[in-house]
Formats: structure tokens, sequence, C-alpha cells
């Protein structure tokens, strides 16, 4: 009986304080991003990114010798009080080394996180954001944005369009966009663009999410016949029912869809109903073929364990997982932040594409080791045309007129 | 009522003692104090009056927006700031109220609901810009509270916990003395039978305005708090989700049992930011709970409390 109770006490003092006391010393990161309403399906691809970048990590020792845990954090459609309550929990509460978030709002992100030391980095791909780090850029010192903001990407969208090797019909451009920041950001920009090269915008359509139903847009549309459609709206299924419903009728236009060619399901759903489309990448890997052995290494890598091309976001988050550990691993010390954070800034990372650094307002701009991707869909996939900066084609691939571009 | 208010307020004011160092739990603190507020308002409105107003977020957004605009392009200081922004919405509770006076239950949240979905493209579009409402992008640097040199913000979640506490605990004395007064009991009896309480000499018309303009102003006045506390604004603020964490307030509390919703934010603040690690598992709970409560509890933890309690048990 004895023997019995010592049996069932020694079980029981390992249940409560066995695990605790042979638990291995771990590396926390944070990893708050969009897991439920709109912006899930974004902040799914990001995950992915980090999540990769993490188990190459840890599968190669870990960091200084501790594996990496991630801590993740619901930011849901980024409220400010939500993001207010990530950063103080992942921070404040988990105290992460550090935090990789994807996108994370339009400045109240930056506020958030930069109450801490922990180096930040997101996508928030929006001027508010960097509006918010300028204002106080010493005290925003830990934030870095991972890719341009949305008027830079128009810049880069915009140089592509007239880089193309197609004779327009005309001078009309029709622009239609979400009503966010992100969306009248790029509008905007395409629109003084075009107008300063003599372009007329003919059409300029601000929508909600969740527009479905384009026939009266596309009676308007049909009636101007522009040179060029875009289409900027970071959301699947508007893009997808516009095609389906602009194909019925086609016009002879070059159908651009910006950043809206990335999210998974479009070209998921559409396939080949999808070839002539063009669109962007921000900092991102250049397909079908990567840039360099390494680079399709990963490439293959990242389509073997999830199944898909890579999504906008994956790549990038990956690579500031990366350059993190690189900066961690170059001071020794993962709280030691202040140091961190200067090997962050003054050192660059030697990223997949080559030599990666963050520039103007903490920001990786578009460079050749993180360019801004201009894609075709060809035979349901993408492939890239351009890479941005400077513009220059990739590779041998060569841009395809349309089909229902009528000579 | 006065004993659970009594002790909830208590349990509040001695909790940062505890947590003054954890920003996070601090955080759910001040949301639980700002929630409780806009909750009972509805719960007043919908629950006691019977008006089926499904404006209640819109007010609340109305108020941050006033209070910001007027901070922001007019330099109003935030202290006179959040109280014009309780009267601007105040006002329009009442403009808002006069058309629904005419309507039935479902037509009047119609037309509430109507309120919450115009905002978004009046504050996104031109008119919103004209405003000040900063359209799309929001509105992005609410200055903090100042008040008698001390810094009340997101920053300094002491001071502002207190700040919030003072004001729940004055707006949530208004609400039980209203519920407690001859006007709950005029909202109940037209609530009940509306012709047989008009042919008493209550008039509908005078109290359902009053229950609006109430509402309105103590909503206001908390959503103009809410917008100097995280210091910036944005239309994402009237989408469904904080539409639904409200409406799981009232059901957790139990509609029309006041102070079950104070009890019923303090939970579904608490899970909700608790559950937020769990991402796609936090709206499933949610809504399982919901559906639990709807099932088994339709007066919610109110009702519940009142079926145990030994005095119901002994007496009926």
């Amino acid at each position: 009986m004895k023997t019995l109770k010592f049996l069932v006490a020694s079980l029981a003092i390992f249940m409560f304080v066995g695990p605790w006391a042979f638990a291995a010393e771990t590396i926390k990161i944070g990893v708050p991003l969009a897991m439920t309403g709109a912006y899930a399906g974004s902040g799914d691809n990001y995950w992915k990114g980090i999540e990769m970048a993490t188990n190459e990590i840890n599968q190669s020792g870990g960091l200084l010798g501790k594996q990496i845990e991630i801590i993740r954090f619901d930011s849901q459609e980024f409220a400010p009080e939500i993001v207010m309550q990530g950063a103080d929990y992942l921070c404040g509460k988990m105290k992460v080394s550090s935090i990789h978030a994807g996108w994370a709002g339009w400045g109240q992100d930056i506020r958030a996180y930069g109450k801490y030391d922990a180096p930040f980095f997101c996508d928030d791909g929006a001027m508010p954001s960097v509006d918010v780090y300028k204002s106080d850029p010493e005290k925003y010192y830990n934030t870095y944005f991972i890719t341009d903001t949305g008027g830079d990407q128009a810049n880069s969208m915009f140089n592509m369009l007239t880089a193309l090797p197609y004779e327009y019909p005309n001078k009309k451009i029709v622009i239609i966009n979400t009503d966010d920041t992100w969306g009248m950001e790029v509008g905007d920009t395409l629109s003084k663009r075009f107008k300063k090269i003599g372009w007329k915008v003919a059409k300029r359509e601000t929508v909600p999410y969740g527009t479905n139903e384009w026939g009266p847009i596309l009676t308007k549309v049909r009636r101007i016949n522009p040179a060029i459609i875009h289409i900027e709206i970071p959301s699947s299924q508007e893009v997808i029912t516009f095609f389906r419903q602009f194909i019925k009728k086609p016009t002879n236009s070059i159908l651009s869809y910006g950043w809206s060619i990335t999210p998974l399901e479009v070209l998921a759903t559409m396939g080949k109903d999808a070839d002539g489309i063009v669109g962007e990448m921000p900092a991102g890997m250049p397909a079908p073929v990567a840039p360099n052995p390494k680079a399709q290494a990963w490439v293959d890598k990242y389509m073997d364990i999830y199944k898909h091309a890579i999504p906008a976001g994956s790549w990038i988050a990956y690579t500031g997982v990366m350059a993190w550990a690189d900066a961690v691993t170059a001071v020794g010390d993962e709280y030691n932040f202040k140091a961190v954070n200067k090997h962050l800034k003054e050192a660059g990372y030697e990223g997949l594409q080559g030599m990666i650094k963050f520039g103007e307002n903490n920001t990786w701009h578009a460079q050749p080791a993180a360019p801004i991707v201009h894609y075709q869909v060809q035979n349901g996939q993408l492939v890239a045309l351009y890479t941005d900066p400077p513009i220059k084609p990739y590779k041998d691939y060569k841009f395809q007129v349309p089909r229902w571009i009528k000579k | 009522m006065v004993l659970i208010l009594g002790g909830f307020y208590c349990v509040m004011g001695i909790l940062p003692l505890f947590f003054a160092n954890t920003a996070h739990i601090m955080n759910i603190l001040i949301m639980i104090l700002i929630w409780a507020v806009v909750a009972s308002c509805w719960d007043v409105i919908m629950g006691f009056a019977g008006i089926f107003s499904f404006g209640q977020v819109a007010f609340y957004v109305i108020g941050a927006y006033a209070s910001a605009i007027l901070s922001v392009s007019l330099d109003i200081p935030p202290v006179f700031a959040i109280i014009m922004a309780g009267v601007i919405t105040g006002v329009l509770g009442v403009i808002v109220g006069l058309p629904c006076l005419k309507l039935a239950g479902p037509y009047v949240a119609l037309v509430t609901f109507a309120v919450h979905m115009t905002l978004i493209p009046f504050l996104k579009g031109p008119l919103g810009r004209a405003i000040g409402s900063g359209g799309s992008q929001g509105i992005l640097t609410i200055p903090p509270i100042n008040l008698l040199g001390v810094a009340f913000s997101s920053e300094h979640l002491v001071p502002f916990f207190y700040l919030t506490l003072f004001l729940t605990i004055i707006c949530t004395l208004i609400l039980a003395l209203i519920i407690k007064s001859y006007w709950g009991t005029a909202f109940l009896a037209l609530k009940d039978s509306e012709n047989f309480a008009t042919s008493l000499g209550i008039s509908a018309f005078k109290y359902k305005l009053m229950v609006f303009a109430i509402t309105s102003f103590i909503t206001g006045l908390f959503g103009a708090l809410y917008a100097h506390y995280v210091g910036m604004l944005s239309t994402k603020m009237l989408s469904m989700d904080v539409f639904t964490i409200l409406m799981i307030m009232m059901v957790i509390g139990g509609i029309g049992k006041y102070p079950g919703v104070v009890v019923g934010a303090v939970v579904t603040v608490t899970i909700s930011q608790l559950l937020a690690p769990l991402g796609m598992y936090r709206p499933l709970i949610m809504g399982a709970m919901v559906v639990i409560l709807v099932l088994f509890l339709r007066d919610g933890v109110i009702g519940l409390a009142q079926k145990i309690s030994p005095l119901q048990r002994k007496f009926g």
C-alpha cells in the first residue's frame, strides 16, 4: 500500500511539476494576424511564411541554441482597441522578443507596438501608417515596414502598364478601387500619373468591399471602351465576379488587377479563364522560375508543404523572421532590443534574392533583392513579366495580348 | 440591483491595485467599463422601453467621431469636446427617434439600422471628409484627455481607468434611477401595452423621445471617451463584429434584466479578449455560447441567478 501511495504521489508530482521542470527554454515571438474576419485570407498567407521560417530555424537547432515558440493573437479586423490589446498581451504579458504581423492596421498598430522595444515587422502598405511613424521616428524606432505603400506600388504599376509591348488603341483608362485607404491611395496615384502623360481617366469608381454586381458599372465601361481597366480590390470574390461579368461582353481593354491578382482564390477559382490579366506583388518572388537556385529551392519547398503557388505576403514575412533571427544571432541576445534594432537597420540581410536593406522610414522599399513583381496570368498561372526597380523584363517571359482583345 | 452594481464597481475599483502594471488586463478592464455603459443604454431602450433600436453602435460611433472632429479640426479641448459630442449624439438620437415614434417594432429596427448603414458611406465619402472624418483612413491624431495637468490616454492606463470608472458610476446611477423611477414604470407600461398605458395618461411620445435622447447622449459620451482613449478612429468601428459583441452582452446578461447586461459586458469582453489567441475558435465559442443561452437560459445570467436563489425557490 505504501509503495502504491508513493507511486501515486510521484506520478502526481511529475504531472504537475515535470513538464515545467523539463521544459526547454524557448525564444518567444509574437504573431498578431487577422485569423477571423474579412482579412483572414491574407493573414493566413503571412502565417505560412512565418511558420515556415520558424520551422526551418527550429529544425536547424534553433536560435542561440533555443527553439522558437510562436505566440499567436487574432487581430480580427484591426479595431484600435483589439490591436492595442494584442500589443499589450504579446509584448507586455508574454514578453515576446519580436513581432511578425503582416498587415496589421493603418497606424494604430504602429502606436500600439511603439510603446515597446521589440522589433515590430508589419506590412501595412498604407501612407497613414508611415505618417504615424514619421510623427515620431525615435519613439517608433522598432517599427519595420516590410513592403512599400500603396502609392509607391501604384507608381510601379504605372511603369509596367506604360512599358508593355502593346500599342494602346486609345488613351482612356477606367480605375475601380475600394473605398479603403489602400484602394484610394492606389487609385489616386494611378489617376495622377496617367493624367500627367495626357491620358483621360474616363471613369473613376470607388466601391465598397462586397460589390459583386457589376452590371451598371460595366455598362458605362462598355460605352467608354477604355484601353486599360484597373481594378484595385484586395479581396477575391469581387475581382472574380467582375471578370465573370466582364468577359460576357468584353471591351478591347487590358485588364490590370494590381495587387488583386494575388489572393490565392483568384487563380484557384478562375484558372485558365484568367489568362491575360496583369497584376503585381510587392516584395514578391518571381515565378514560375525563381531568380536563382536558392530561391527556387525555397519555392519548391513552400509548394511541397502548402500545395499552392506563392501568394503575396508569404515570402516577405518569411524574410522578416529570417532577418530578425540573423540580427539576434549577430547580437547574441534576443532581448537586447537596442542592439537588435541597430543591427536590423544598419547591417542588412542576405536574403534569397540578394542583400536586402531597410531604407527611408524603416521600409524595405522595392529593391532588386525584394522587387515588385509584375505578372500576367498565362496558362492558369502567374508568370513574371517584369521586376521593379529598375523596371526590366524578367527572364524570357513575354507579354501575351489577352484573348478578348480584337485587332 | 444596487447590490450587484455596488459589488461590481467596488471590485472593479480595486483591480488596478493588482494589475496596474499589466497593460493588457488594464485594457480589458477599461473596455469592460465602456461596453457596460453602452450595452446598458441599449438594454434600457430595448429591454425596458421595448423600442427595437438597432442604432446603438451608430450612436457610439457618432459620439466618437464628433469628439474627435471637434478636438482635431476645431482645437476644442477634449473634455469639452466629449461633452459636446454627447449633446450632439443626444440631439441626433431625438431626430432619429421622431420618425420611429410612428412605427411598430420591426420598422424601428429597420430605420435605426439604416442609420448605422448610412454612416459608413457618409464618413468615408466627400461629405464626411468635408467635416473632418478623414475619409477612408479615418482620424489618426486624436489628442488624449488632459485634466488639471494629468493625461488620460492609452499610455496612462490607471488614470484613464479611474476616469472611466467615475463616469461609468455616474451614468449607471442615472440609468438605475430612470429604471427605478416613475419613468421606468412608464417605459414598462408602454412596452407591455401601449394603448392601456396611454389611457392612464402616459405619453408615449414624451417617454419614447426621452429614452432616445438620454441613451444616445450617454452612448455618445462613451463613444467620445473611447475615441480619446485609443487615439484613432475609422469606420471599422461600424463592423458587424462590434455589433455582434454588443448583442452577445445583452443575451448573456438577459434582455431587460438590468443590471444583467453589465455582467454580460464583463463576460463577453473578457472571453472575447482571452480567446483572441485561439483565432477562429473565438467566434465559434462565442456563437455556441449564444445558442446555448438562447435555448436554455433565455433570461441570461440574471434569469439563472433568480432561478437558483434560495428566496426564489422558497416563494416561487
